[in-house]
């Protein structure tokens, strides 16, 4: 059966090609998740609020986001203390927590750092959501957290100068130093009821945030070098806090394996009988 | 071979098309693969139709698999005969699991690179006259607005790009401002990331709206400095 040999031999290999190609593909956007999202891992049992340096925290994979002085908008900065930073979550079903952990040598009273998320579903701007000139933007969320006060601040903005604590706070913030390292740990509920300014947490579902930190040292004349618009800024990234493991596409899976082989069954009966 | 060669081979430029060729298409983007194996689908089925319904090629077509399938005489590919009983059902039960599995990837971003200009903004021309001092003032400018982000080589790599996702352009890359006339500059360059339009996810790009900082005059010869520092010069036809 010379032929159906060399039709085989074909079969094969374009299916290895293909396969080859499919893995090409898959790998590289596997690749791609690692490090453009942040994901809240799901705990059963409390969240470490209040406690940048807990175990559970090993327990959330860690991201690592570059930041850039920010030179996007006045008052600019040229350089900043600050180059990267590594950020994990963790959250309950009811509680989410973000760790922000960061590189400084000194601590300092004016130190201080930020998360910023997008509120609704509007796209923002990534400085402040300032208007965009042909899309209409959505207002961001801002969680400011400063060594001094020890606290968060739970703000918003939409565009230059509008920043402003809202009137319902429901951000807290611990920072703890040690080693010439910042770990800053953000807490909230999932959601506040507060949709219009805050922003909503559900899980499975992508969000997106953005990183902000000061480095509060001050310069020869005692003047500080990073503050206000002065700061070291991520790009917008996503966020996600880990829906609750769902098996039924396995279900799924088997069910249709099972379906195929029934054809496949039924199919070669039929061509057999055919003869 | 005929019969069954050419199908496949349409089949894997099919694939390769789906995957690799439309993505480059301008204004299209990555397609999901349930929606690359649906056409796949389509395609397969088109040429079945195409070869049971031409009558002389259909015996030449379908005896082969026929006896492939019904193991009538293969001698050595009966181990690959069960094979591909063992892997149609794991392949139907994979596609199945991944069609309904939530991804666990974020939403995929297609940013339109160079998206249309305003009307306004396109066939104008560089008032400012091609001189050696307003090249030299121009890369002043560049050097002192643009350089931190667009590198002072006008290669993207400048000290503050690290952290911005698009990354600044590199305007040493022949399909950046050597691809654009200086009037879509003038455009990017007034109106920054805010004045993209939707394809172009203006919420992304850091490029700062330089109108409120820099008078036009200005920025005509930055554009001037950005060629000439760049090696590259605007494209001129309309
Ligand atoms: C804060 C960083 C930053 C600064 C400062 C900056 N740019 Fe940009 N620029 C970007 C980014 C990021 C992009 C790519 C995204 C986009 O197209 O908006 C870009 C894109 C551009 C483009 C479009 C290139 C193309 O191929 O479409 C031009 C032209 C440009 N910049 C010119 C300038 C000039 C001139 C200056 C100084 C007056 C400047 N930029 C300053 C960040 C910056």
């Amino acid at each position: 059966m010379k032929p159906a040999n060399r039709i085989m031999k074909q079969v094969l290999r374009g299916g290895t090609a293909a396969i080859a190609a499919m893995i090409i593909g898959g790998a590289s956007l596997g690749y791609a998740q690692e490090s453009v999202s942040v994901r809240a891992t799901l705990l059963t049992g409390g969240v470490p609020v209040d406690d940048p340096s807990a175990a559970v925290w090993s327990s959330a994979p860690p991201a690592t986001f570059p930041m850039s002085p920010q030179v996007h908008w006045q008052n600019r900065i040229q350089e900043v203390t600050v180059k990267d930073v590594i950020v994990r979550a963790l959250h309950d079903g009811t509680q989410v927590a973000v760790l922000v952990e960061y590189t400084d040598p000194t601590q300092d009273p004016d130190d201080a750092a930020a998360l910023e998320f997008m509120v609704g579903d509007k796209k923002a701007h990534f400085a402040h959501g300032q208007p965009m000139l042909q899309v209409e933007g959505g207002p961001v969320n801002i969680w400011f957290w400063k060594n001094k006060t020890g606290k968060a601040i739970d703000m918003s903005a939409k565009g230059f100068g509008t920043l402003k604590p809202q009137e319902h706070q429901d951000v807290t913030a611990k920072g703890v130093y040690s080693n010439g390292t910042w770990k800053v740990v953000f807490a909230r509920k999932l959601l506040t009821g507060h949709a219009d300014e805050d922003v909503q947490i559900t899980a499975g579902q992508f969000m997106s945030i953005s990183f902000a930190v000061w480095d509060g040292r001050k310069d020869a004349v005692g003047e500080l070098v990073e503050k206000g618009s002065q700061k070291a800024v991520s790009s917008w990234w996503y966020f996600r806090a880990d829906a609750p493991p769902d098996y039924s596409g396995y279900m799924y899976a088997a069910i249709a394996a099972v379906l195929g082989l029934g054809f496949q069954f039924v199919l070669i009966r039929k061509l057999k009988k055919g003869q | 071979m005929g019969a069954l060669g050419k199908p496949i081979i349409l089949m894997v430029a099919m694939y390769a098309f789906l995957k690799f060729g439309l993505p480059n298409i301008p204004g299209s983007a990555p397609l999901p693969s349930s929606l690359i194996f649906l056409y796949l689908l389509l395609t397969a089925g088109g040429i079945f139709m195409f070869k049971t319904l031409s009558g002389e090629s259909k015996d030449a077509f379908w005896d082969p698999i026929r006896r492939f399938l019904t193991g009538e005489n293969i001698g050595g590919l009966q181990a690959l005969r069960y094979g591909v009983f063992i892997l149609f059902p794991l392949l139907v039960g994979w596609q199945t699991y991944g069609s309904t599995a939530v991804s666990d990837l974020p939403p995929t971003e297609s940013r339109t690179i160079h998206p249309a200009p305003p009307g306004e903004y396109t066939g104008l021309s560089n008032p400012v006259p091609k001189t050696p001092e307003n090249i030299m003032q121009g890369k002043g400018f560049y050097a002192a607005y643009c350089s931190p982000c667009h590198g002072g080589n006008f290669d993207g790599k400048g000290p503050a790009a690290r952290g911005f996702i698009p990354a600044p352009a590199n305007f040493a890359d022949p399909t950046t401002i050597a691809m654009l006339q200086e009037s879509y500059l003038f455009w990017r360059i007034k109106k920054g990331g805010v004045g993209l339009p939707i394809e172009g996810a203006p919420w992304k790009s850091a490029m700062p709206r330089w109108e409120v900082e820099l008078p036009d005059e200005w920025i005509w010869k930055i554009i001037l400095g950005e060629y000439d520092g760049a090696h590259q010069s605007p494209r001129t036809w309309e």
